[in-house]
């Protein structure tokens, strides 16, 4: 377990190698082992066969030396074919277990144990009865431990062996009476017909240079399958370091980057997957950089706000006091007074200065939008009511048209209040000595869009002005109008927040402000 | 004989309350008399020791929020038109009415009429006309 833990610190290439590493020894390993083996029982059984049929031709040539008795022809046989090296001996025994001839001569006239693996694979175990069939005779046995294989070829009975063939030979004749005499060292019997195997052919053959040379192979395909798996283990390692360790490293050195707050610096991209994730990455980024930059300039624009806010109200107090001081020393002057026009100019330049504070306030006062479904009529309503109270719209008469069922609109109401308490601030100011305001609203069924009317009867606004009113850049130059340009900007701005539009006419009998918002959905 | 008008001035500065005796000092038709104070808690003192038929209340005031102070002229008085001052810009009267919640939009809605500062004499008598003959606009 705590292997497997540390495991999980080492990084993906060296896992992926070392894993790769192990899974080729593994297969090679089972696959060379099989393959070992299969190569050595493939040896064994073509060793076993040439083996059977040398077994098969001896017999056949002996058979005739048999049949005569020539006992010395047949030992200088056998001696003669143990000339190569992988045969190390040739004997023939008789069916009692007595060894007749063999290359051996250590071994002649020896009898074999009863519980020799010839004898057991007819015969039961310290019992002569025979339990199988001679069909299943087994022709081969192995001995691994001295790695010999023994090829055992019975020899039949046949009629011309009791049939007497062999004695009326001299040489069998000459036997029998040695065997008589008993001077003859082997003990031979005359064949009966009832027996039908006389004695077995039985060849050793050594397969050590085959299983040495098995050995050798293990050995090199050991060292092959290593190689080979260090070599894969190798090249998956720096694959992996290259085709995936270094995105990954540039990603992660991205976000370590991103996360200190720098987003300049960009990802190379790719086309594969990890290729993929590093665009995605960089769009992220780009994203975030315009995301902070808007909220940079939102939270620089609010804070200058609230500083305008302050320093507007610090300067208000003291304006209102020169502002009054300065009528009412106005008002208690002659017109011949040397002092009136210096009276004048006090109150004309607080008068300046009140105006600028309000233009400031107007400009820096954002907030961020909250959208909701909202009755525009509502809205409407409640700006009247709000203006009214203010001395400037005391002989302004309000007409308003407003259908009693409007299509909502998705909106901030209190920006929208603001777009409206703007314009309607506009209008009084364009209508010093009075006038009528008119206020319609209706839903276009041609454009799918909510239409909002301010129509006043103040002043005309130049053409020269009325087309570059709402740029900000150019309010500068809009001479008396600054003021109107500078509210219609922050007005443009929120309506455009709302993807609506935002248009104005001006001519001799009024002017005339047209709001298009689209409807909620 | 002068028509008179008792007006109550609440504004944390000096110069505010003096601003406004100046501006009605002196008027040929009207005599108004201006009591003042700094304070909201001295302002709701002297709305219960004398009647007034008009109140200029700043909304930023030492000690009470001034919509507080204008609910509770309002709860006890209903009657008094009550003109609500601010520094702030003409729709900012509005925002800082709406971070409160319906609750002080609605007190608000219930001024008799808004002074932005700075005013002038003319903007103030005539705010004061206004207000006092409850003009009537006709809103369809």
């Amino acid at each position: 377990m705590k292997l497997f833990e540390k495991f999980k610190y080492i990084s993906i290439s060296t896992r992926v190698s070392i894993l790769l590493g192990i899974i080729i020894l593994l297969t090679m390993g089972i696959f060379s082992t099989f393959s070992l083996i299969k190569q050595k029982e493939d040896s064994i059984s073509t060793i076993s066969s040439n083996t059977g049929q040398l077994s098969q031709t001896i017999e056949k040539i002996l058979r005739v030396s048999m049949l005569k008795n020539r006992r010395d022809d047949i030992s200088l046989a056998i001696n003669n074919i143990i000339g190569s090296e992988d045969i190390k001996s040739i004997r023939i025994l008789n069916h009692d277990g007595s060894i007749k001839f063999s290359s051996k001569r250590s071994e002649i006239d020896k009898n074999i144990s009863q519980n020799n693996q010839l004898c057991l694979s007819c015969h039961s175990k310290n019992d002569k009865k025979v339990k199988g069939n001679i069909k299943k005779f087994k022709h081969f046995r192995i001995d691994n431990e001295n790695n010999l294989i023994y090829n055992s070829l019975p020899i039949f009975n046949s009629s011309s062996c009791y049939n007497g063939i062999c004695h009326s030979t001299s040489e069998g004749s000459e036997f029998i009476e040695k065997e008589k005499s008993g001077t003859n060292s082997a003990s031979l019997s005359p064949h009966d017909s009832s027996q039908t195997i006389l004695g077995f052919i039985e060849i050793e053959v050594s397969i050590k240079q085959i299983i040495s040379d098995l050995e050798k192979t293990r050995i090199q395909l050991i060292f092959l399958t290593i190689l080979f798996a260090v070599i894969a283990a190798i090249i998956t390692y720096f694959s992996i370091k290259y085709l995936i360790g270094k995105p990954v490293k540039n990603l992660v050195d991205g976000t370590l980057r991103v996360a200190r707050g720098d987003f300049k610096q960009e990802i190379p991209p790719g086309k594969a997957e990890l290729g993929l994730l590093s665009e995605s990455f960089n769009k992220m980024q780009k994203q975030l950089m315009t995301t902070q930059s808007q909220l940079i300039e939102s939270e620089k624009l609010a804070s200058v706000g609230k500083l305008a806010d302050e320093v507007a109200n610090e300067i208000n107090n003291p304006l209102t006091g020169i502002i009054i001081f300065s009528e009412s020393l106005l008002k208690g002057t002659n017109i011949s007074d040397e002092n009136r026009n210096d009276y004048e100019t006090i109150r004309q330049e607080a008068l300046k200065i009140r105006g600028s504070i309000r233009n400031i306030l107007s400009l820096t006062r954002q907030k961020k939008p909250d959208f909701t479904e909202t009755d525009i009529n509502n809205i409407i309503r409640h700006s009247i009511s709000v203006i009214e109270k203010f001395s400037s719209f005391r002989n302004i008469q309000i007409i308003t048209e407003l259908p009693k069922t409007l299509p909502k609109v998705s909106a901030d109401p209190d920006l929208i209040e603001q777009v409206f308490l703007n314009l309607l601030l506009n209008s009084s100011e364009s209508m010093p000595d009075g006038g009528i305001l008119n206020i319609t609203s209706s839903y276009l069924n041609d454009d799918k869009e909510i239409e909002i009317i301010f129509t006043d009867t103040g002043s005309e606004i130049p053409g020269a002005v009325l087309h570059k009113i709402f740029d900000p850049a150019d309010n500068s130059n809009l001479e008396n109008f600054e003021k109107i340009g500078r509210s219609l900007t922050v007005c443009k701005d929120i309506i455009e927040m709302h993807k609506g539009k935002i248009d104005i006419n001006s001519n001799g009998t009024g002017t005339s402000v047209i709001i298009k918002l689209p409807p909620y959905n | 004989m002068l028509k008179t008008i008792k007006i109550l001035a609440i504004d944390r500065e000096e110069i505010i309350l003096k601003s406004i005796r100046k501006a009605l000092k002196g008027d040929t038709k009207i005599n108004y008399m201006v009591s003042s104070c700094t304070t909201a808690l001295d302002g709701l003192k002297l709305i219960r020791s004398d009647t007034f038929d008009l109140v200029f209340l700043d909304l930023v005031l030492p000690g009470l929020n001034g919509i507080e102070v204008l609910r509770r002229i309002k709860n006890i008085y209903p009657a008094i038109p009550v003109i609500v001052m601010s520094g702030f810009s003409s729709s900012s009267i509005h925002f800082n009415s709406v971070g409160q919640g319906n609750y002080s939009s609605e007190t608000l809605n219930s001024a008799a009429g808004f002074l932005l500062k700075p005013f002038t004499i003319e903007e103030i008598k005539s705010l004061i006309a206004s207000v006092l003959t409850s003009k009537e606009q006709k809103v369809k």
